[in-house]
């Protein structure tokens, strides 16, 4: 591929220079003069009716400034997850704020305090009297779904939410004619995206209901949506500020969760002053979480293993409210599960469950780790039983470049370079030595495992009931930079970054002369969908190159009359424009931008002198708009794992990934977030787990000391990058995405490689100490 | 730090002002690095908590190391320790060194030794590997002064013996004569955890290599408060310490434990991991007894 | 009741009024502004507060501002004045270790401690002396990177 000036190369971020020296940009840190604090009362059970609430101990005590309680708040009841409708029909309209009748799990909000200080909102609330009357609760979706369990919500029969399902070919003709029949049944936990940034808001609402709010968001125009929504005002009246940058997000700051409408109707109650709620990382903990999966998943197989048929069914476990679990389910059926190869049979069924467990939430991979641990985990199985290599049995079920997309037929596979991916992946690892390096006769066995995520998204195009377009506006400076302003929001993983890339390089302008605007909110930028399902390259990308070229379109115009030439003829690179096969002859952004602003008569030696009506005008470019595909990016993954065969200890020895994400637009930026994407994936393989009381439905995990994920002691000391740059057409310079494929890998390809370093098969995670050893027959 | 109850907060400057503070209020914790703090707060244990007395202003961080042994003052930190020379080149005080590379630098550098064995948390390395060093504590308390010994001093899960307004003021960790070297193991979810099994040993030998005292200590769940294991070093006395008696010491510390089961690890897991944690902690010192 | 203590910042001397269970996390960010040390648990499980008090690393979350009275503390807003940043500074933006940067001042206050003890640590004595720090953004490979480009540029 052609080499660029900015895309293409590591520039730095703009935003590491303030994170070093602090951090002023994150939502924790803002301040408002006359700010209260607030602190929210949760239900200790997991399934009660509110007989009674009494706040007026409370409201006497000195500081305490409002009480909430349901009274105070819309009844509404809709959907909280930022990038669907409020009230998508394709999701379950169950969620409420603070309902006043019944808990459903243990954590519910009941009833909020504002207060002068947060210590003073805290002793508040154990000044709230409520008195429950306790419900049976369960907290198993195999339990709540048997005659006679207790009934979370109205309409949904057995408490199944929702259940998708989809039929293509005949699965049964399909295992008929299989050589062989693999089942098995595939386990996965709940895992906390642990974003490092609590949640966190500062909301005001004034007289005339303006609502104004900081806030912890992967998406500015869902937040306004649904804060909207819930408390009855016209989308117009919420303004969101957009906060220069996350503490991180993953997946976990992507819907409305109880704290924004709670400050909210508590700055109101209190008179408009500024209200502030920063959750606890107990806090954190209940209230999000990926959510657990449980596959039982059966495959045919000729003897060469071609895939015969697939079937697969899923029970979900939404925990009390659906939230998110509507749409896990079906990201998990489709790309966790069926899209990633070719069957000529397939069959799923999916059942999103209600228990009495904390409710779910977004998590990068959202639904695919937990379907793709049990599909290239088996497909390890197959090979295993069958003599195939793992490597040539997912090619021959692969998806080929120039097929139609599996989602949407409209839509080719214009880029694939997944046989790539494998083959410089095994390469990297020395796959084909494995068998010499393996197993070992002492107490610590290694082993070489691996898996693919043959098919992801750049975004949500094609995807029913979610958004997918983005804005972008760009402005010329007179000094010869721009300044970007975007809905989009950077959580961590470079959005900034890459989206000034992106303009820049369109511009012909230096890495560094763009730079996104600070001040921008729902009032005066375009919409933008989430950051999420790795779109933001692609999809904001692209409406931010459109951005460009509608600046430069117009930078072309001011400078041809300037030049007295035809626009079609310039050309810009570095700052300055020329006449294509003339570059001598030139004029720089800036001299054009100061020309575009300048006063129209322009006082000369010779006297007054009118400029042109064609030049005159600030130099800008606005862009709204979908892409124009879903390309999927594709991943292949290589581990080396050590087990302690007397502790049950795994240590990660090395880690390779291959990706063809198309373009890389940042490669610091790429590789950085594929490193992360290993410790969330070697987290959820290994350790992490959100555990609760089994008779009461408490969280026992809820801080850093009883939830475990990886420190940079029990990393890998070598991860390895692998990018197969491929063109793909419908893509900013030809990019697609990244995020996602990386945390979906390492669960099944760790624990491939136990298998191939104990000889023993691990379907339920997270894969401890404990379960090896008992795995090993030592318990 | 929510301490509801909280009213008063002293830093008082010498042993005698921290006494009269202890005498005055029976509500008042002793405060030393604190970092466990939090963790017995979430646990409910501090709820009757009136005032806080900060002891580490009067004069009790001294760390003295002569032929007698190792004395560390109440307040000494971990850290502190860790800059000892011997501490780091000593066998017999190897389990220390082990013990003390665990915590993160955040830790070491705050919490105390003190506070470290008056939590009574079954779960922390450091008072795993004293025991298995013989370690005593001298007190200061409403009725003078007195010395006890690890094993005295727990009493179960977050529960020590000392009476209302006794306070720890120092440790003393005796030199044992001839050849000896001590070492700790621990098993950890990740760098920055508590213990799901620790191991502390110190084994003592004559000239021909046979072990001529023993200690063997556990921790981490693997019964109410951190305990030595008898049957083990029974097993040691008087034994060659080659591969068959540590094999064996291993496998004979289940006699001596009752381990719990949480969300951390099953019992049947702990158990299975004292064994093992114990004979590589054995393999470790023995290794540097040569 | 608040109680009177004194405590040098980055520098500057500040006597402040402080409330007998504030920790000194919350004192240096509420009291005097600073952005550095930050919240993301209240447990020493997380290390995005750590600051060095008298030169040592630990968790301002698990401090109580009262018994620091007379105290010096560095944090990450202190690493450096004017336009020219920390060594350690520099290095986790020229290693590519800042993500969400939310962990980023916690992290470079532990390598600062790191550095000021051991100045040519190994990736083993990094990893360690990082480990009471959590990052969810990336894997820590750059950010022992910027701790091995640290103490380099440090040595120099």
């Amino acid at each position: 591929m052609n080499r660029m000036n900015v895309v293409g190369h590591s520039v730095e971020r703009p935003d590491a220079y303030d994170k070093v020296t602090g951090g002023k940009g994150y939502p924790v840190n803002v301040k408002l003069p006359g700010m209260l604090h607030a602190k929210i009362l949760r239900s200790p059970y997991a399934h009660a009716r509110i007989v009674g609430i009494d706040a007026s101990r409370a409201e006497k005590l000195p500081g305490v400034k409002a009480v909430l309680l349901s009274r105070d708040v819309p009844q509404v009841k809709f959907c909280p997850v930022f990038f669907v409708p409020v009230d998508a029909p394709s999701m379950v309209l169950d969620f409420d704020v603070m309902n006043g009748e019944v808990v459903r799990y243990v954590g519910q909000p009941v009833a909020a305090v504002a207060a002068t200080t947060a210590e003073i909102a805290e002793a508040a609330l154990s000044l709230i009297d409520v008195e429950y009357e306790e419900l049976p609760a369960v907290f198993t979706p195999e339990a709540a779904m048997q005659p006679g369990a207790p009934q979370l919500h109205p309409g949904a029969a057995n408490n199944v939410a929702k259940n998708p399902s989809f039929v293509a070919g005949d699965v049964e003709k399909g295992f008929a004619e299989a050589d062989f029949v693999f089942e098995g049944v595939y386990e996965t936990q709940r895992q906390h995206t642990c974003y490092m940034e609590p949640r966190v808001c500062v909301a005001e609402m004034d007289r005339q209901d303006n609502v104004t709010i900081h806030v912890t968001t992967q998406h500015l125009f869902g937040t306004r949506e649904k804060l909207a929504y819930a408390l009855k005002l016209p989308e117009s009246k919420v303004k969101v500020i957009k906060s220069p940058y996350i503490g991180g997000g993953f997946g976990g700051k992507l819907e409305l969760s109880y704290m924004e409408p709670i400050a909210t109707l508590l700055s109101k109650k209190s008179g408009g002053r500024p209200v502030r709620l920063e959750q606890t990382r107990h806090e954190d903990f209940i209230t999000t979480t990926r959510n657990p999966i449980k596959v039982y998943l059966k495959t045919g197989v000729k003897k060469d293993g071609t895939f015969t048929a697939r079937y697969a069914r899923s029970v979900l476990d939404c925990g009390a409210y659906a939230t998110h679990g509507a749409e896990v389910i079906m990201v998990h059926g489709a790309f966790g599960l069926f899209f990633n190869y070719h069957a000529p049979h397939t069959h799923w069924e999916g059942q999103t469950v209600y228990t009495n467990n904390m409710i779910g939430g977004g998590f990068r991979g959202y639904g695919a780790p937990q379907g793709s641990f049990a599909v290239e985990s088996q497909i390890d199985e197959i090979c295993d039983k069958l003599g195939l290599d793992p490597i040539e049995m997912r090619l021959k079920n692969a998806r080929k470049q120039g097929e139609p997309h599996p989602f949407n037929p409209a839509f080719t596979i214009a880029t694939y370079g997944l046989e790539d991916c494998l083959r410089q992946g095994a390469a990297k690892i020395d796959w084909p030595g494995r068998r010499s390096a393996r197993g070992g006769d002492g107490v610590r066995k290694r082993g070489f495992g691996m898996a693919v995520h043959p098919v992801w998204v750049s975004g949500c195009m094609g995807f029913p009931d979610i958004y997918e377009h983005s804005g972008a506006i760009i402005k010329l400076n007179r000094d010869g930079t721009a300044d970007l302003a975007s809905a989009a929001m950077d959580i961590g993983s470079g959005q900034i970054t890459t989206l000034c890339q992106i303009a820049a390089e369109e511009l012909g302008l230096p890495a560094g002369a763009v730079r996104m605007s600070s001040g921008c909110d729902t009032d005066n930028v375009p919409f933008d969908a989430p950051t999420h399902a790795s779109r933001v390259t692609y999809s904001a990308g692209n409406a931010v190159k459109a951005a460009a070229a509608a600046a430069k379109k117009r930078l072309f115009e001011v400078v041809a009359t300037m030049m007295e030439v035809s626009p079609d003829d310039l050309e810009v690179a570095n700052g300055t424009v020329s006449v294509k096969g003339a570059p001598g002859k030139s004029v720089t952004v800036a001299e054009a931008a100061q020309r575009a602003e300048s006063p129209f008569v322009q006082m000369t030696a010779e006297g007054p002198k009118e400029t042109t009506i064609g030049e005159k005008g600030t130099i800008v470019g606005i862009a709204s708009l979908s892409p124009t595909s879903n390309p999927p990016p594709c991943a292949a993954q290589f581990v080396e794992v050590e087990v302690d065969t007397e502790t049950g200890e795994v240590k990660v020895l090395h880690a390779v990934y291959a990706h063809d994400i198309g373009r890389v637009i940042n490669p610091a930026a790429a590789e950085g977030q594929v490193e992360g994407g290993f410790q969330q994936g070697m987290g959820y393989a290994l350790m992490e787990h959100i555990q609760f009381d089994p008779e009461t439905g408490a969280c026992l995990t809820s801080d850093f000391l009883d939830y475990k994920m990886p420190t940079a002691v029990e990393m890998p000391r070598r991860i390895d990058s692998i990018f197969i740059e491929t063109d793909e057409p419908s893509g900013p310079f030809g990019a697609k995405s990244l995020s996602e494929c990386c945390v979906i890998t390492p669960a099944p390809a760790i624990a491939n490689a136990i298998f191939d370093a104990i000889g023993v098969r691990f379907r339920q995670l997270p894969i401890t100490p404990e379960k090896i050893l008992a795995g090993l027959g030592k318990l | 730090m929510a301490l509801l109850n909280l009213k008063e907060f002293h830093s008082p400057r010498s042993l005698a002002d921290a006494r009269a503070l202890l005498d005055a209020n029976e509500d008042a914790l002793v405060l030393s690095g604190g970092t466990f703090l939090h963790g017995l707060e979430a646990r409910g244990l501090l709820s009757d908590v009136e005032a806080l007395v900060d002891i580490r202003r009067i004069g009790l961080d001294a760390v003295e190391i002569d032929g007698a042994g190792l004395e560390i003052g109440a307040t000494a930190t971990f850290a502190r320790l860790q800059a000892v020379p011997e501490v780091g080149t000593e066998a017999w005080l190897g389990a220390l060194a082990d013990a003390l590379t665990y915590p993160p630098v955040q830790i070491r550098n705050t919490a105390t030794f003190g506070g470290c064995v008056a939590a009574a948390c079954p779960f922390f390395d450091i008072p795993t590997a004293l025991l298995a060093l013989d370690a005593s504590v001298d007190t200061d308390g409403p009725d003078g002064g007195r010395s006890l010994s690890l094993s005295e001093l727990f009493m179960g899960l977050f529960a020590n013996t000392l009476d209302t307004g006794e306070l720890i003021t120092a440790l003393f960790v005796p030199r044992p004569a001839g050849r000896v070297a001590s070492a700790f193991l621990k098993l950890e979810g990740n760098a920055n955890d508590l213990a799901i099994v620790n191991a502390a040993v110190r084994l003592s030998v004559d000239a021909g290599g046979v072990c001529t005292d023993a200690r063997v200590a556990l921790g981490g769940g693997v019964a109410e408060s951190t305990l030595r294991i008898p049957s083990a070093e029974t097993i040691l006395l008087g034994a060659k310490l080659d591969e068959a008696t540590l094999r064996a010491a291993g496998e004979a510390v289940a006699d001596d434990i009752s381990p719990m089961s949480d969300h951390r690890a099953s019992a049947a897991y702990r158990s299975a991991l004292a064994k093992v944690m114990t004979r590589r902690a054995l393999e470790r010192a023995v290794a540097r007894l040569s | 009741m608040k109680q009177m203590i004194r405590l040098e910042v980055n520098g500057e001397t500040h006597e402040l009024a402080v409330d007998k269970d504030a920790t000194l996390r919350d004192v240096l960010r509420d009291q005097i502004g600073l952005n550095g040390p930050k919240r993301g648990c209240d447990s020493g499980g997380c290390g995005c507060c750590t600051v060095h008090v008298d030169g040592r690393a630990v968790y301002s979350c698990l401090c109580y501002a009262l018994s620091y009275d007379g105290a010096s503390v560095l944090t990450a807003d202190g690493l450096s004045t004017g336009a020219d940043l920390h060594p350690i500074q520099q290095a986790f933006i020229d290693a590519g270790a800042v993500q969400c940067g939310y962990c980023t001042c916690g992290m470079m206050m532990s390598a600062k401690q790191l550095l000021d003890e051991c100045p040519q640590p190994d990736e083993e004595q990094i990893r360690h002396g990082i480990a009471g720090n959590l990052c969810r953004c990336t894997g820590y490979v750059k950010i022992v990177d910027a701790v091995k480009l640290a103490a380099e540029r440090l040595a120099k």
